[in-house]
């Protein structure tokens, strides 16, 4: 078990939290074939996930937050499928796979050529926050259900860094947005909450712009 | 810097609480707050407060200890740091200010642990940002939230004009009119550790 200890005694702990970002206009944007999505109903949808959940145990999710800058303010990079329905990119983990491994063979899905699966370097750094439903159809909270039920989904969010300059490929059927952080800020409405708490999730770091 | 990071939290009742005389706030009302924020930022620059999240257990959830003022108002232990003080030796300052005896030998061993927010008043307002926001240049104040990692036991003095309360991190996430946005963002900012919640 290890015990958070008092680190050196200076005053500014926040060497190690600055991360560095780089403008929009050094990233390159291209388009691959659109991504099949599962088309069924609800219910089907429903059963699908409690069979799983009795084969596999608790669904973990993995997601990405991934910033660039734009206007001398922090944007997130977020797909957009259809017109209102925003998501982080990531996914479910497959049975045993690691949040590291699944959150890569996703980011490689989701953002790059398929076939690049593994040349393609995705720098995932740390965990900065996790929500858990207690059932599927419940909205997701950042903390163990309090009843003591064993929550069905976990979704964790990875920050992941980006180099100075890369290609991305994102399936026709999606679009890749850039959004400030100062609307994704009190946006529930829009985002859920997930996406709209980001901003107070990255309030820790400082967030260096490169070059603007 | 510890990334899996564990808390241990201990049941409420492995504390024990007394009181200590009153520590009246300087300002009666948030317009005498914003003005005397004024009056200091023109001497010493920016403020910067820093507060800490004192975690214990109740029926296996975490719960955070709040001092509350009057009726409704709470706030985290904590304050404003002294100009060029470090942050760490500020924050015990205010912890053992707000929450110890006077006596010397009951001090608290603070174990001070990660920040977990930070937050900015770009203006002499009430309302703060978790980003400092675009073309602003001159924040006023710059307030960071610490982890505080409590032992077992331990014993607080509580001035008589506050209470102490444990509030369950249920009770606080979104509930931005009971406690102000800052404290109810805390169970999103705490999600990416684990608690270890050790039993009575």
């Amino acid at each position: 078990m290890e015990i958070i200890n008092e680190r050196m005694n200076n005053g500014d702990r926040s060497g190690n939290l600055v991360f560095d970002i780089y403008p929009l206009s050094s990233y390159y944007f291209s388009s691959k074939p659109a991504l099949s999505f599962k088309d069924e109903t609800l219910a089907d949808r429903a059963r699908r996930l409690k069979s799983n959940y009795d084969a596999h145990g608790m669904r973990t999710c993995v997601e990405a937050v991934i910033l660039v800058e734009l206007f001398k303010h922090p944007h997130l990079l977020l797909l957009q499928a259809k017109n209102c329905i925003y998501k982080l990119p990531g996914g479910r983990l497959r049975p045993g796979e690691s949040d590291v491994d699944g959150l890569k063979r996703k980011l490689s899905s989701k953002l790059s050529a398929d076939e690049d699966y593994y040349q393609t370097q995705w720098e995932v750094r740390e965990c900065i926050g996790t929500w858990w439903k207690s059932d599927f159809e419940t909205l997701p909270y950042p903390y163990l259900p309090s009843s003591g039920k064993n929550p069905k989904e976990c979704t964790k969010l990875y920050l992941v860094k980006l180099p100075s300059s890369r290609d991305f490929i994102v399936p026709k059927n999606l679009k890749l947005l850039a959004v400030p952080m100062c609307q994704l800020h009190e946006s529930r409405k829009t985002y859920g909450s997930i996406i709209s708490g980001i901003p107070q999730l990255l309030s820790r770091f400082s967030i260096n712009m490169v070059g603007s | 810097m510890v990334t899996s990071s564990i808390v241990n939290t201990y049941p409420l009742s492995s504390y024990s609480f007394g009181t200590k005389e009153p520590k009246m706030e300087k300002d009666t009302s948030v317009a005498d707050r914003l003005a005397r924020m004024k009056l200091n930022y023109m001497k010493e620059g920016m403020r910067t407060s820093v507060e800490a999240i004192l975690l214990v257990q109740e029926h296996n959830h975490p719960h955070i200890l709040l001092l509350q003022i009057g009726n409704t108002f709470c706030k985290l232990p904590g304050g404003r740091l002294k100009p060029g003080e470090n942050e760490i030796e500020g924050l015990k300052r205010k912890l053992s200010s707000k929450l110890a005896a006077n006596s010397p030998n009951m001090q608290p061993n603070w174990q001070i642990g990660e920040c977990v927010a930070v937050w900015w008043r770009p203006n002499f307002e009430t309302i703060m940002y978790p980003y400092c926001p675009p073309h602003i240049s001159k924040p006023k104040e710059c307030k960071k939230l610490y982890v505080v990692h409590l032992s077992e036991r331990e014993y607080f003095a509580v001035p008589k004009n506050l209470k102490l309360l444990a509030v369950p991190l249920f009770e606080l996430y979104d509930n931005v009119q009971r406690y102000g946005p800052v404290i109810s963002t805390i169970p999103q900012q705490l999600s990416r550790f684990q608690f270890n919640m050790i039993p009575a």
